[in-house]
């Protein structure tokens, strides 16, 4: 990663300094409070993003150097966690989907399913309670793994929904798309996570008991 | 109540599983849930993998970043 990254944003005049010194910690006191402790969470974030640690790194720098230089604008009692993910989200479209174009940037949420890949029909060849052990006794690396090969879009989307929890209005102001869109790649990215979570399953023989549709879906279990 | 149907209740599962019903259509899907077993199962299938996400997600921040950035604000 550059180093221009990480050139230290501007600082005020020697008087401004003085002036502000109180302020300046008091607010420095207050990021150390709220902020810092969510590093975990949006380190994680970036690796889902950039998936590499020193790039994620960077990025968690990054982001952290924003949201302290921009924290006088942070309105307290309002949602540091969600506001920190705008900073990361916005940060990492801003360097990294200019350094390397995805081809699919701005047509994904555009591609029919079927140009997706992956097909409804493997996950009925089992049943849904064999499907829910099988993914259970998966393997975290196998999770991640599935993750990353999904559309960004789709990835950062269940990621929000389901690891950070944020509601989908929240999703939806920190990805700046419509709830609608929200929704349907959340819905497009799991229905993709369970497929190839399904295929390696199936790889596997973690399926044991592997009956057609149609038979499943009158089981009683 | 009248049952609301698979086709309902399949199409708001995710958002069910998401919180993102109101307490009326939360209570619809449940009803639903408690009476049919192909809903239940998909609904369990969909808590699974996002137990799974969530659980495959966890990252600790290495401790070089953490003091590189505490390092920074000061």
């Amino acid at each position: 990663m550059a180093t221009s990254l990480l050139e230290a944003p501007a600082r005020p005049s020697t008087v401004e300094w003085a002036l502000m010194s109180d302020e300046l910690s008091e607010r420095r006191r207050l990021f150390h409070d709220q902020a810092l402790p969510l590093m975990d969470q949006l380190y994680g974030a970036a690796m889902r993003m950039t998936r590499n640690p020193a790039d994620a790194a960077d990025l968690v720098q990054e982001t952290f150097v924003k949201a302290f230089a921009a924290f006088g604008q942070f309105e307290q009692g309002t949602n540091i966690k969600a506001w920190l993910y705008r900073i990361l989200t916005n940060t990492y479209i801003n360097i990294y989907r200019k350094k390397q174009r995805d081809p699919y940037q701005g047509t994904i949420d555009e591609l029919e399913d079927w140009q997706l890949g992956g097909a409804e029909s493997a996950t009925t060849t089992v049943t849904r309670s064999a499907e829910a052990e099988a993914i259970d006794r998966m393997p975290s690396s196998a999770v991640k793994d599935a993750l990353q090969s999904i559309p960004e879009d789709f990835r950062l989307a269940v990621y929000l929904a389901d690891v950070e929890g944020f509601a989908y209005q929240e999703i939806a102001d920190i990805m700046k798309t419509p709830v609608g869109t929200v929704m349907s790649r959340l819905h497009r990215g799991r229905r993709l996570l369970r497929e190839l979570l399904a295929d390696y399953a199936r790889e596997r023989g973690m399926t044991a008991s592997t009956i057609p549709a149609s038979t499943a879906r009158k089981g009683t279990t | 109540m009248t049952d609301c149907g698979c086709d309902k209740a399949k199409a708001e599962l995710e958002e069910f599983l998401h919180n993102e019903l109101s307490a009326a259509e939360c209570a619809d899907i449940r009803e639903h849930l408690a009476n049919c077993d192909d809903c239940s199962a998909e609904h369990l299938v969909g808590l699974t993998l996002s137990s799974k996400v969530k659980e495959a997600c966890q990252e600790t921040a290495p401790d070089d970043l953490k003091a590189m950035i505490v390092a920074r604000l000061s």
